[in-house]
């Protein structure tokens, strides 16, 4: 199986970055509402993903690392994908107002969304190749919607339960990934 | 209660980030398997916290409406990097252990939504109290949380056998699963609580009614 | 317009390079001291496994590694005088969540010497205890995860549950871990006999 393939299945199911790793949790709990919506998101979050990755890898490669300016890792990724996040926000306000007005607040907190600097600072770490790290951000981002739309149909579905009290509001939610979570484990002995 | 023991106190149980927000989530669940590790990330959280509500704080007046978030940003991503470089330098084994999670302070929700919400547009003093009473209501979830993972998942406080011999650790515990569980057990607790404290006459009036 | 504009980038410049030159300042401060520290770390890794050795040269560009996972960071060549010890390859390879690094030490007769864990952030309790000193995979010969590598043959199959025994609940880093040092011990011993060493 191509390293890329590999890469790739690991991202979106056995280290799902949000039922394996706990990263992006905020928009996980706080957008999962329906189904739709988690959707809507989690196509932002890839698109934004991947080009987050392509940009840092370069800038990692061929500006801090010849400098020795690797320091400044975080300073320069996160402002990077602030930038990004901009620029995605303008665009679609030109180009798809209803849905830049439905994301509403969600699509500039995209920035403050942990997965997306942790699979940047991840290419790095791992040592991913351009296109592995291309491979790996599509996944992540696929693990992350997946993750998602699996909460938001449960939470549909719980809507009329009875839940004990002490578990009513978030409390449930995270018992519901913790199962979730639980046959996830299961993945793990996927790729040889 | 005076203004500025309320200040503190908000951030500890009312307005827990963890528990009630619901911000900041990531590092908490992931670095909880062990004590050692919750409390350095506390230690670390907290430390950009106080460091970079203070300083926006300071220059409050100086930091134009229109471009205060990428100032933001670069504020908490240099304090991060230092508490990054300084844990490198001085605590490897830790950095090592927390991986990515040091960097990803910078995209923590409590620091950005704080200094937003709050270190923007308060004094120093308040916003400094502010920074201290949140980074304690998240160091006090970490940390519980990370003695009962610890302890039932391993057996082990900081690495330290606790529970006796006979006892089989329960790995559960420490796998995510069991972070998501125990997480869930630590909200209903903090909800539990804010209830009891919202609705004691000297307390501060809780306007949701509770959940 | 475009004063308000320059003077909002000016702003932004000036508080971009006055975190820049804090970073620089402290970086300057620890970055000689994180250095310091993995020479340490190294040097004590290597002196772990070749404790005669009182030499050692990098050999890491004359090494190549038979899996695309797995990289070579490191190899050094460790002498004692003029007597030749082996070989240490430093590698990392992926494991369960993060990328693992072991050193392992290769004799010159093909069989290795003795492997140690640089860097393993896997599940504690679980994974991590690959590099737990008091934890036996077997229980009855106390023997450790790395531990029953010492003699092992570079040209064994290397296989989980066959020839190498697993850590409890963590096939898949005993697996990750087992598979560096097949590559390590491959790469060392092709070295080894290009050398003229035994193989």
């Amino acid at each position: 199986m191509p390293v890329a393939l590999k890469i790739f299945i690991s991202a979106l199911l056995i280290n799902n970055i949000i039922l394996m790793r706990f990263i992006g949790l905020c928009p996980y709990i706080g957008m999962s509402t329906d189904v739709k919506q988690s959707v809507g998101m989690g196509f932002a979050v890839t698109f934004v993903m991947v080009m987050a990755s392509t940009v840092t890898w370069a800038l990692y490669h061929f500006v801090l690392l010849p400098l020795g300016l690797e320091f400044l890792q975080i300073l320069v990724f996160i402002l990077i994908i602030a930038s990004l996040v901009q620029l995605v926000e303008f665009y679609l306000k030109k180009a798809a107002p209803a849905l830049y007005l439905s994301m509403g607040i969600y699509l500039p907190l995209i920035t403050t969304n942990c997965a997306i600097l942790a699979v940047t600072f991840d290419n790095i770490t791992a040592g991913h190749t351009f296109f592995q790290s291309i491979a790996y951000s599509v996944g992540v981002a696929l693990g992350f919607m997946l993750a998602m739309v699996l909460l938001a149909g449960l939470r549909t579905r719980i809507r009329t339960a009875a839940i004990p009290p002490f578990l009513r509001g978030n409390p449930i939610l995270f018992v519901l990934s913790s199962l979730v979570a639980v046959s996830f484990m299961g993945f793990a002995g996927l790729i040889k | 209660m005076n203004q500025r023991t309320s200040v503190f106190l908000q951030g500890l149980v009312i307005e827990n980030p963890l528990a009630i927000i619901m911000i900041g989530l990531c590092s908490a669940l992931a670095v909880t398997t062990s004590v050692a590790n919750g409390i350095g990330m506390s230690l670390a959280m907290t430390f950009v916290l106080v460091t970079s509500e203070v300083i926006i704080s300071l220059f409050r007046k100086l930091i134009p409406e229109s471009v205060r978030i990428p100032i933001f940003i670069i504020i908490i991503a240099a304090f991060t990097t230092m508490v990054d470089l300084v844990m490198k330098a001085y605590f490897p084994d830790l950095s090592k252990a927390m991986g990515v999670f040091i960097p990803l302070i910078v995209v923590n929700c409590i620091i950005m939504g704080r200094v937003e919400a709050f270190a923007s547009k308060q004094s120093v003093s308040n916003a400094f109290l502010d920074a201290l009473g949140m980074g304690l209501g998240y160091t006090w979830v970490l940390i519980s949380m990370s003695v009962v993972r610890e302890l039932l998942g391993n057996g082990t406080i900081l690495g330290i056998q606790i529970m006796p011999e006979a006892y089989q650790p329960i790995l559960f515990f420490v796998l995510p699963p069991g972070g998501f569980l125990v997480f869930a057990l630590f909200i209903s607790f903090n909800l539990f609580m804010k209830k009891k404290w919202t609705k004691s006459p000297s307390g501060i009036s809780d306007p949701e009614g509770g959940n | 317009m475009i004063k308000s504009m320059l003077k909002l980038g000016i702003v932004l410049a000036l508080f971009a390079s006055g975190a820049c030159g804090a970073l620089a300042i402290v970086y300057s401060i620890t970055g000689p001291v994180i250095k310091t520290q993995e020479e340490r770390a190294l040097n004590a890794a290597l002196k772990d496994i070749f404790p005669t050795a009182d030499s050692f040269k990098d050999i890491t560009r004359e090494l190549t590694s038979s899996d695309p996972k797995i990289e070579i960071l490191n190899a050094y060549e460790m002498k004692e005088g003029d007597k030749l010890l082996g070989v240490a390859v430093k590698a990392t390879g992926p494991s369960y969540s993060t990328n693992a690094i072991l050193l392992t030490g290769i004799n010159t007769d093909g069989t290795i010497k003795q492997v140690r864990v640089l860097q393993l952030s896997d599940t504690p309790g679980l994974g991590a205890n690959a590099a737990n000193p008091a934890y036996y995979v077997d229980k009855a010969r106390k023997i450790t995860f790395t531990g029953q590598f010492i003699g092992k043959k570079t040209t064994d199959p290397f296989i989980v549950k066959d020839d190498v025994q697993t850590l409890t609940a963590a096939t898949i880093t005993s697996r990750s871990l087992s598979e560096i040092v097949k590559v390590s011990g491959e790469a060392a011993s092709q070295y080894l006999s290009r050398k003229g060493g035994a193989q």
